[in-house]
């Protein structure tokens, strides 16, 4: 998790059935970039990495824009990631759904939130790298052989 | 006592691991040489036990395209394993089996990939072999798969899968040359923490 202002960019590579999730006051011009692994944080959990995980990390990352100065009613969101990059037949594993849980926990949670998702490019078969620029609010999505795409 | 994390393994366990990933790279060395009618070199494989992102670096950088081959264990032991190979390695083996080469990743058809997929699942088998008969469990097999894209991204398959147990994972490294050429190949073996304490068990490893 990252937290930067104007003229700042963050960036974060190739997230495959990982989500990045782009958190935007644009009055502030303050930008927080999240990485996150999995949907949800088990509560009797030893290890406590809160930021690996969309149901813990992106209140997190809110609160910590917060303490920047960040506005709740003007925040906004952009997400990408959450591929499926491999089709594994016979296995018994969430292999084929995590990235597809992902996006939907961070949906959710930014629902809970009230944050509204303005742009996101998630799904699909393949890695992308998301950078945010703070002063301008546009996210880039890098991907091989797809070129740039702006959210 | 029973390990609870991939970096509770002693340095006698290590050794183990290593053993059968050299025992493993030797059986695939032959399997491969055998399959491209090629001479192929193999160097004594490291074993190490990774942070998820120490690990992409060591292996090439999140952003650097290869291809994963990915084959989920189950049975007595559950785990997972990734085959990560490059352009050279591709093209050696698309060389011997069908006769010609690609430019780049993006050249790859049906055919290709699944000849490449049929290697690396040579490959992948010579190293559960390996484990399975010095240990004498039974491990299956599922169907594999493949996947070209940025590295950091593949990766997330095995990070994400146990990524609730761990933050570490454990890579083969080194491995082939062929015809004087060092090849990029990697593989990583995520076993369930609970497997990993029965195949040290059966390995005769204690864990204190």
């Amino acid at each position: 998790m990252k937290i930067c202002r104007a003229p700042g960019v963050l960036i974060t590579y190739a997230l495959g059935s990982c989500v990045g999730i782009c958190i935007y006051d644009p009055v502030l011009r303050l930008a927080g970039l999240i990485h996150i692994m999995l949907p949800n944080i088990y509560k009797n959990q030893r290890e406590q990495n809160i930021l690996k995980y969309a149901d813990s990390g992106i209140p997190e990352m809110i609160r910590k824009m917060e303490a920047f100065g960040a506005a709740r009613s003007r925040l906004i969101a952009k997400i990408a990631g959450g591929a499926k990059m491999f089709e594994v037949a016979g296995g018994n594993s969430s292999l084929n759904n995590i990235g597809a849980r992902n996006v939907e926990s961070v949906r959710q949670v930014l629902r809970k939130e009230r944050i509204p998702i303005l742009k996101e490019d998630v799904g699909s078969n393949y890695a992308r790298t998301l950078s945010f620029d703070a002063s301008t609010g546009d996210a880039i999505v890098k991907s091989f052989g797809k070129g740039e795409i702006k959210l | 006592m029973t390990i609870s994390k991939y970096e509770d393994i002693n340095s006698f366990g290590l050794d183990v691991l290593k053993e059968i990933g050299s025992i493993g790279t030797g059986n695939a060395a032959t399997a491969l040489s055998k399959v491209l009618s090629k001479k192929i070199e193999m160097t004594l494989p490291q074993v190490k036990i990774l942070d998820f992102n120490r690990a992409i670096y060591e292996l090439g950088g999140p952003e650097t395209i290869v291809a994963g081959v990915l084959v989920q264990l189950y049975g007595e032991v559950n785990g997972m394993m990734l085959y990560l190979q490059k352009l050279d390695f591709i093209n050696i083996i698309l060389e011997s089996l069908m006769g010609k080469k690609i430019n780049s990743y993006m050249d790859l058809d049906e055919i290709e990939r699944s000849a490449l997929i049929e290697v690396s699942n040579i490959i992948i088998s010579s190293y559960i072999n390996a484990i399975s008969s010095l240990t004498g469990i039974t491990i299956n097999l599922s169907v594999p798969d493949v996947c070209v894209n940025m590295l950091g991204g593949i990766m997330n398959a095995p990070i994400a899968e146990y990524g609730y147990e761990t933050d570490k994972l454990m890579t083969i490294g080194g491995g082939f040359s062929c015809d004087g050429m060092e090849l990029y190949s990697n593989l990583i073996l995520m076993p369930e923490i609970d497997s990993l304490n029965f195949l040290m068990q059966k390995l005769g490893v204690s864990c204190e």
